[in-house]
């Protein structure tokens, strides 16, 4: 950048997924000038899914990034994965089923006996178990369907099946569809149901965080101002996704945005202030997680995993 | 026959494939309008051409240049490495009881499952891209070539020892000529094949190219745009396989057979 007197700090940002409204807040930091305030070069680099992020995060190819925090315990406990998360930015899981309108099952109850439709390779599978069984579910008595993500919209609006697993952060893509279809969705997020943890979160190398903790703490600073920016400014976060990738369409990310405003802004924020690990509840995420995995409770302590110092206003 | 009809026939004969193409589209609109087939199944071709033109002409270059230029720089890369390979492998039995074994290997196993690994090994830039453009489409080439160097009559190798010709010179002026043909066929299916080996890389990693595109509209499920972006990838691998069809013929014309140039 000319102009700058000092050269800035460079950061790459590992993204878990493709960019899109759920992911404004890292957009809106480079668009709104938050990172430049803090003397920071960030550069985005896309993600497939919370392992490759976690994996180019621990090979050095990104600094800080994006990930479910229950793919990190789990990578944890599996054995060594040197990243650590940092900032909470998803307090409620996304979890969630999709059905339609008019097929009457209301909530998670009613998917007894149903035609249950998820892709393969989701973190969601592994906590239906549970999912079901707090809500006194028989598990035998679903038919579980895997199939390609991409299909799973047309299979609900052609009725191929009757229940759908994605997340909420879809919430504005599947209603589109339906829209088309002449149909309304219903949504049902496995929060409401019982399943209460930690998801997205940023996560960052434990070199990054060693060997320049100063610019780590700078960043999570901005990125944390930037997503109070993205829900209080739906729209002009939109702006920004769209302003550096083409592709993403204002109106669909501004929709996104609203509709996920419950996974940032829930109870557990309101207790525990945003970002933050509430050593109980992280406690409870990794319950669930291992419960999930059929894990041994020991194989981690769930706080060996996070890092607090980064957060805005800790005390170093 | 007048030099007008020949003129006809010849853009007959060069029209008509693209007119038995063009026919199916009238057929593809018209069943989906008849089944009312929604868009996010099967869109119509006309609903295809709308998310076509919905996308700014200056996004689709960007990704058409940045898949373009992964496959033309993996293809020249197998090209380098196959010719040698198939030489060496043609003049030595030993190498080809050795190495052919290793690239048969190297062929089937499943570019998706290695492609997370050279991409850590190689970093997340285009590297990795043009290895595995490369990887995929270097086997047709020395397959076709070794073949061909293998095909050459039995009286011209004689005939070649008997005037002393050093090996570089039976390989340059006898074996490589009458392999041309062979390996122009090698060279059209690897040429293709590293359309789709930069489509598969950009599947993993790639914040650009028609590949990357194709997966980001399905991920939003707009697969209209989806459509388009494929159909816009096979004009371009039919492009391509027909510049190397060009290839051939303007610079190794004695190798098509002499009565007609296809």
């Amino acid at each position: 950048m000319a102009g700058l007197t000092h050269a800035a700090d460079q950061v790459t940002f590992q993204l878990d997924w493709l960019p899109g409204g759920d992911k404004a807040p890292i957009y809106v930091g480079l668009e709104q000038g938050f990172f430049e305030e803090e003397g920071l070069d960030v550069s985005i680099s896309q993600g497939r899914g919370s392992n490759d992020a976690m994996t180019k995060l621990a090979t050095r190819q990104a600094d800080i990034g994006l990930s479910d925090i229950t793919a990190l315990m789990m990578a944890r406990a599996e054995g060594e994965m040197p990243v650590k998360a940092v900032y909470s930015v998803f307090s409620e899981a996304p979890h969630a089923f999709y059905t339609l309108e008019e097929s009457g099952i209301k909530e998670v109850a009613d998917v007894a006996g149903k035609q249950i439709a998820t892709s393969p390779f989701t973190s969601s599978n592994l906590f239906l178990p549970l999912l079901l069984d707090i809500n006194g579910v028989d598990e035998e008595s679903i038919q579980l369907i895997n199939s390609d993500p991409g299909t799973l919209a047309p299979m609900l609006l052609t009725g191929r099946t009757d229940v759908v697993i994605s997340w909420i952060t879809d919430h504005e893509r599947y209603a589109t569809n339906a829209r088309s279809a002449g149909k309304t969705l219903h949504v049902m997020p496995w929060y409401d149901a019982g399943l209460e943890f930690y998801a997205t979160s940023l996560i960052a190398s434990e070199r990054f965080l060693n060997e320049r903790p100063d610019v780590a703490r700078r960043f999570v600073s901005a990125y944390a101002k930037a997503i109070e920016y993205t829900w209080e400014n739906p729209h002009e976060a939109a702006k920004a996704v769209h302003a550096v990738v083409p592709e993403v369409d204002v109106e669909m990310a501004e929709a996104t945005i609203r509709s996920i405003r419950p996974l940032v802004y829930n109870e557990a924020s309101d207790a525990h202030g945003l970002g933050a690990f509430d050593a109980e509840r992280l406690a409870t995420t990794w319950e669930w997680t291992a419960r999930a995995q059929e894990a041994d409770m020991d194989m981690l302590d769930p706080e060996a995993i996070v890092d607090r110092s980064f957060m805005p206003g800790a005390t170093q | 026959m007048s030099n007008l009809k020949v003129l006809f026939s010849d853009i007959g004969h060069r029209i008509l494939p693209a007119f038995a193409l063009l026919a199916l589209l009238p057929l593809w609109e018209l069943l989906c309008r008849l089944f009312d087939v929604p868009s996010f199944i099967l869109p119509a071709p006309s609903v295809i051409a709308e998310a076509f033109m919905s996308v700014d002409m200056s996004r689709w270059m960007v990704h058409l240049w940045a898949t373009l230029r992964v496959a033309l720089l993996g293809f020249g890369l197998s090209i380098l490495i196959s010719l040698p390979l198939a030489v060496l492998m043609v003049r030595s039995e030993f190498l080809t009881r050795t190495l052919f074994p290793c690239l048969v290997v190297i062929q089937s196993t499943p570019i998706v499952a290695v492609a997370p690994l050279l991409i850590v090994i190689l970093g997340a830039g285009e590297a990795p891209r043009l290895v595995i453009a490369c990887l995929i489409s270097f086997f047709p080439i020395v397959v076709a070539t070794t073949t061909g160097m293998l095909a050459t009559p039995k009286e011209m190798l004689e005939l070649s020892r008997s005037l002393r010709a050093s090996p570089v010179r039976e390989v340059w002026q006898v074996r490589l000529p009458y392999a041309v043909p062979h390996i122009f066929s090698g060279l059209k299916v690897a040429i293709t094949l590293a359309i789709i080996g930069a489509v598969i890389a950009e599947f993993v990693a790639a914040e650009q190219g028609l590949g990357y595109f194709v997966q980001f509209s399905t991920s939003y499920f707009r697969i209209p745009q989806a459509f388009a972006a494929l159909f816009f990838l096979s004009a371009v691998s039919l492009v391509l396989f027909k510049s190397v069809q060009l290839a051939q013929r303007l610079f190794f014309g004695w190798s098509l057979p002499s009565d007609d140039e296809r």
